[in-house]
């Protein structure tokens, strides 16, 4: 209420400024004094100010936050949206030392902000570390250093609407074939709901595509993503290509083009398949679909490699050229990290915690954030190191090629070539 | 209203030179009025200007404000110069956000800025020692507590484990005696010491994070204000060397491509940006991705172009003549929606229309009953972003052509239809041409617009569909859509080569535009 | 006859124009406004997605709505006269350089603006710490930004339209004893009104829809631009769930617009004066 009585005020400063439009008094008109009321004049607090970037989801959560560290501390705390190409606009900002102390991304975001010098490590405790599930660890973990606090993790998994399909499928062949049974029925119009669009996408794609017998990176002796080991070409991906083109337009139809990341959510919605393969965002919309659903992890191909999903990981990280370095550590490492944090960030925007115990309190009131973590716990962190860019795209089009029926030899032996090509392989 | 003026049957007398009238004028009030009003807003914008600039000790700033307020205040005080009056004001704006960016960000084309490359040597080196400190092995996780010891900044040091407190000064750790420590672990007292309260220790975090408690392993830093860890940078630079001592290492400086490298030819993450002469105009030349493509592409580029200008123009002057009528009723609805496309977002519409064109789910193939891969297949791909871009731009068009229509005075298309002339024929002998004058330069610039149209390509197909033998030309890629997918698709955002590649599509489309605009020469006499 | 056919040929336009917005439209009033592309009648009828939208606690709609307003109105404004002022330099002055000049603004225009975006952070950089006023996260830098695309393309705009205006114009009130800035105030501009009522249009329509420097510049939720904080809206994740707030968010952005056109129309479609020019 108070913030919009603010609106107001700020409204009215504004239309001041507007009225007294080429006014003699520049100090004035600034856009508007945001909305963390007591935190936003500097001159307020002697202590500085700590300044937070995050996407516009997550500034309404963490405000309530902010303002508190703020007070407890004797800081001002702004925290900015940023609506579009965080990443860039961070690094951009922080390189011309305009950048804030504490950013929010995601954790595959570090090999690049690393190598750009833009983050500092964290230094959590061991008791700190071991609270959180060890897949975030692992995720914000880079080249031996912990580079960000997580606080949420997401990973795609299978979701099935229980009216039409009362049972999880053991297997992809197997729920290809109920699809198409309940198609034929016409109970459904889509085998399976799992974005493909003209130009591929490799994340949702990337379970079958593993349980396929397909790979992105060899590894190196840490066990880390090797960047100079492309497979992409390798057989086992040349297999696991075929496989999608199998399931693809020419083959059982359940992999189709049409089927983007606009429609594909509202299609099981609104009942046109009996499964969807998306993550913890899709739920408010399945929910609006009035019917019984479960969510279990994506099946493997059967005697296939597991179907493993990728894991993101939504984390905090302070930023090297910030002004104020030791308040953003404290606001990392000490603050958010609290379980108090970690629940009004999920409830604000529902994704599983990394925190366990809050995990664990959540599951209570919404057994989904659960069985998202566990569809998850054998996932693969999405490689963090900066050479997965350009795995992207042209993984998606040799993704789509082949949905679309094309060579899947031709198609990997392509994606190979152009990645090896821009890695200078 | 408007002066009697000689018929333009007259041959037009020539333009006068504007000095010529120049000792005709008198002093008016407005003259001085307006010379004092120029007077007062360079003299605000120096009073306003100049403080925080001296403050600064930008001098060199100074100097650019200074002789950039007496230029001006000079040529608005004297009556000479007249084009630059009128010139000046809009030009500062433009030299300031976009001759000096773009400028600016060509001469990145000779460097490999970029990420791995974005900032100074001296920033890397910070980097690659803070990134690379780990805490001491086995070493406690302190709880910290900043005190002050006379003016000089403390830290007070609590193990966890031993709950036993040591102070920390710049010189190493010493034992702390008669230190209170609270349930938090933390110190609360300590005689002859000020403990600082958060608020105070917030105000002195630079001074915090500044000091380093030496110890024989390393250096006990704070970590935020509550904490402070042990810990040792892996990594060291040493300036003797030019190098950068420790694991996996000696790892020296290459200047040539702004990294550290060690002998085994790998190198650290951390990178600095460098001068690399040519090399990013060579890559353009030399990737066969870019040569062996540029036919094809840059074809279809110019078939895009024109295709949007000539539909857009086609399609909203039609509409402009057709609502260019004094018995045409309801045109002020027709107009509304007319106008209604170009107020939409263009990107939420970009996005609409994808799905529109969708196979399954699309509105187009539901309506007409079709059941085409628009956007899977070449030729519809390119059918369909040319529609799209119609659709966003001819109401551009129609406004410009509406305004355009206005200043052709009907009398002289009345005379023509008197005269006989079936209306196509008027059209075409009257109406047209004096619609082209105006709008030839507009027509110009939205080619040269459309052929970067960056956006209409990015949000609807992005370049596809692409063959499956080759993931980095799609069907519907325009030069500047598919050299920036070399440029920021793969090994992060490289500004340098992106540059450099503006800088050749740069030269396409100021030769097409030059000659273009060589032809208005001609025009501009005849009419003006 | 006739007539009938310009209405026909008008209505075939008019129905290619608002066929996809007929789509927003469907979506804003659907109860579940979800983006999904089969249905061009909505399930159901009603306001919800205009109430969520102002009454959303995440999304401050209706000072981003007023924010754009503001920013589009003054940037307009100024450009309009900037970029007047220079057209009517081009088109009646003759001096070294003239054509280059022309050239030169095209050609600027033609450089990719998001890789300018790193200069323009280190402009302001600079400049927020000199003069918050004009730093980043303010209206007014913001508006000082715009002003440098100002001679863009409405000088060009402009400088073919006042080619159409007969220099006889000039000349007689020169003969008259009147000054330059006389001639640019009394006689040129009543002349260039429907001109100046399009241009005016243009960059108010161009202000409103700006994007890439209002997303980079504003980061305040409160100080943010319809354009910015709509996209944010659907960025990412949010597609789908936001869309018929979104849809909603779309259609109100468009009633500036149609506003300003609809008072500025008249001067537009004012044949009087164009016809008083060669009376």
């Amino acid at each position: 209420m108070s913030k919009r009585a603010l609106g107001v005020a700020a409204f009215a400063s504004l239309a001041f400024a507007a009225t007294a439009c080429g006014g003699s008094d520049p100090a004035a008109p600034s856009a508007a004094p945001s909305g963390s009321a007591p935190a936003s004049s500097p001159a307020a607090a002697g202590g500085g100010t700590l300044v937070i970037w995050a996407d516009p989801n997550r500034v309404k959560a963490l405000k309530p936050f902010a303002d508190q560290f703020g007070t407890e501390n004797g800081v001002s705390v702004e925290v900015k949206e940023i609506s579009k190409d965080n990443q860039t606009v961070f690094l951009t900002a922080s390189q011309q030392g305009s950048g804030p102390d504490v950013m929010v991304g995601a954790h595959d975001w570090i090999g690049n902000l690393v190598q750009n010098g833009a983050i500092d490590p964290v230094n959590l405790t061991e008791e700190q570390k071991s609270s959180f599930s060890p897949i975030a660890m692992k995720a914000v973990t880079f080249d031996g250093q912990v580079y960000g606090a997580p606080y949420a993790v997401e990973n795609i998994a299978l979701i099935r609407n229980t009216d039409l399909a009362p049972d999880a499928p053991a297997s992809i062949d197997e729920m290809v074939k109920t699809g198409k049974k309940l198609k034929d029925d016409g109970k459904v119009e889509e085998i399976l709901c799992l974005p493909v669009a003209q130009k591929g996408d490799a994340f949702h794609a990337y379970p079958i595509f593993a349980s396929g017998g397909g790979a992105l990176f060899g590894t190196t002796a840490s066990g880390d993503p090797d960047p100079k080991k492309v497979l992409l070409g390798s057989e086992g991906s040349v297999k696991a290509f075929g496989k999608l083109k199998d399931l693809g337009e020419k083959g059982d139809g359940a992999l189709k083009t049409s089927i983007t990341n606009e429609n594909y959510i509202t299609s099981f919605a609104g009942k046109k398949c009996a499964f969807l393969i998306s993550g913890p965002w899709a739920m408010t919309d399945v929910k609006k679909g009035g019917f019984g659903y479960d969510i279990t992890p994506v099946p493997a191909f059967e005697g296939g490699e597991p179907a493993t999903p990728f894991v993101g990981v939504q984390s905090f990280f302070v930023a090297s050229k910030g002004k104020s370095k030791t308040l953003a550590q404290e606001f990392v490492t000490n603050y958010v990290t609290n379980k108090d944090v970690a629940k009004a960030l999920y409830e604000a925007d529902p994704r599983p915690p990394a925190l366990t115990e809050t995990l664990e309190e959540v599951k209570a009131a919404d057994p989904d954030a659960g069985k998202f973590m566990d569809a998850g716990k054998d996932g693969m962190p999405m490689p963090a190191i900066p050479e997965m860019a350009a795995i992207w795209e042209p993984f998606g089009i040799a993704e789509a090629a082949v949905v679309k029926g094309g060579d899947p030899a031709k198609a990997a032996a392509a994606a190979q070539k152009s990645i090896d090509g821009a890695l200078k392989n | 209203m408007a002066p009697d003026v000689p018929g333009t049957a007259e041959p037009a007398p020539r333009p006068r030179r504007e000095s010529s009238s120049r000792p005709r004028r008198n002093l008016t009030t407005a003259f001085v009025v307006s010379r004092i009003a120029v007077l007062a807003v360079a003299a605000a914008i120096l009073l306003y200007a100049v403080p925080p600039l001296a403050a600064a000790g930008s001098w060199f700033g100074l100097w650019v404000l200074g002789a950039a307020t007496a230029v001006i205040g000079y040529l608005y005080l004297t009556r000479r110069f007249i084009p630059a009056k009128y010139l000046v004001p809009g030009t500062l704006f433009l030299i300031a956000f976009q001759i000096f960016p773009v400028l600016y960000t060509m001469t990145t084309a000779f460097t490999n800025f970029g990420d791995g490359h974005r900032g100074d040597k001296q920033a890397a080196v910070v980097a690659i020692e803070t990134g690379s400190v780990r805490q001491a092995p086995g070493s406690p996780e302190y709880a910290l507590t900043a005190a002050l010891r006379g003016g000089e900044l403390v830290f007070l040091l609590v193990d966890p484990d031993t709950k036993q407190a040591r102070l920390g000064t710049a010189e190493g750790l010493e034992p702390l005696a008669g230190a209170q420590v609270g349930i938090t672990g933390k110190v609360l007292s300590a005689p002859g010491l000020t403990v600082l309260k958060a608020p105070e220790a917030a105000a002195r975090a630079k001074d915090i994070s500044a000091l380093s408690v030496p110890t024989p392993d390393g250096a006990i830093k704070a970590n935020g204000l509550s904490r402070a860890v042990e810990g040792k940078a892996a990594l060291v630079y040493e300036p003797a060397c030019d190098c950068v001592r420790g694991e996996g290492g000696p790892w020296t400086a290459d200047e040539g491509q702004g990294y550290f490298v060690n002998a085994a030819g790998e190198h650290l993450a951390q990178g600095w940006q460098v001068n690399v002469g040519f090399d990013n105009f060579a890559r353009v030349l030399t990737n066969p991705t870019i040569s062996g493509y540029f036919a094809g592409v840059f074809g279809w580029n110019v078939v895009f172009a024109l295709a949007s200008v000539a539909g857009t123009f086609a399609l909203g002057m039609s509409v402009a003549l057709a609502l260019h009528h004094p018995r045409m009723r309801g045109t002020k609805i027709y107009r509304i929606a007319i106008v209604l496309p170009y107020a939409m977002p263009a990107f939420a519409m970009l996005l609409i229309w994808r799905d529109m064109f969708n196979r399954d789910f699309g509105l187009i193939n539901q309506l007409f009953g079709l059941n085409v891969d628009w956007l899977g297949e070449p030729l519809t791909a390119r059918f369909a972003v040319i529609l799209v871009n119609l659709w966003l731009g001819f109401p551009y068009m129609f406004l410009v052509a509406t305004g355009a229509l206005q200043a052709i005075p009907r009398e002289l298309t009345e005379a023509a239809s008197i005269d006989g002339a079936t209306p196509w024929k008027g059209f075409r002998k009257v109406t047209l041409p004096l619609l082209l004058v105006a709008l030839t330069p507009l027509l110009i610039s939205s080619f040269a617009f459309n052929f970067n149209n960056f956006n209409a390509i990015a949000l609807t197909t992005d370049g596809g569909p692409f063959p499956a033998e080759n993931p980095q030309v799609g069907a519907t890629d325009l030069l500047i859509t598919y050299t920036f997918r070399l440029a920021f698709g793969a090994g992060g955002a490289q500004f340098g080569f992106a540059a450099a590649v503006s800088v050749f599509i740069f030269a396409i489309v100021a030769v097409i535009s030059a000659t273009a605009f060589r032809r208005t020469r001609k025009q501009e006499e005849v009419y003006a | 006859m006739k007539l009938v056919l310009r209405h026909v040929f008008v209505l075939a336009v008019c129905a290619f124009a608002l066929f996809p917005i007929l789509f927003v439209v469907s979506a804003a009033i659907n109860p579940i406004g979800t983006l999904s592309s089969t249905d061009l009648l909505p399930n159901g009828f009603g306001l919800g997605n205009f109430a969520d939208l102002f009454g959303s606690d995440i999304y401050p709609f209706g000072r981003w709505f007023f924010n754009s307003v503001f920013i589009a109105l003054v940037a307009s404004f100024a450009s309009l006269l900037l970029s007047m002022f220079a057209a009517y330099a081009f088109s009646r002055m003759r001096f070294a350089g003239r054509r280059a000049g022309l050239l030169a603004l095209l050609l600027i225009q033609m450089f990719p603006q998001f890789l300018a975006i790193v200069t323009i952070f280190m402009i302001f950089t600079r400049v927020t710490e000199l003069y918050p006023a004009f730093g980043f996260d303010t209206v007014w830098g913001l508006l000082l930004l715009y002003l440098g695309g100002a001679l863009g393309v409405n000088t060009w705009l402009m400088k073919g339209f006042l080619d159409t205006v007969p220099k006889e114009l000039d000349e007689a009130a020169t003969m008259d004893g009147a000054t330059h800035a006389q001639i640019f105030w009394r006689v040129i501009m009543p002349l260039v009104t429907p001109i100046l009522a399009v241009t005016a249009l243009l960059a108010f329509i161009g202000t409103m829809s700006e994007f890439l420097m209002a997303s980079v510049f504003l980061r305040d939720p409160e100080s943010k631009t319809l354009a910015v904080g709509m996209f944010g809206m659907i960025a990412g994740d949010n597609r789908n769930a936001n869309f018929g707030m979104f849809a909603a968010g779309t259609l109100l952005t468009a009633i500036p617009t149609v506003g300003v056109f609809l008072w500025l129309q008249k001067y537009i479609v004012s044949g009087l004066t164009a016809g008083a020019v060669k009376g």
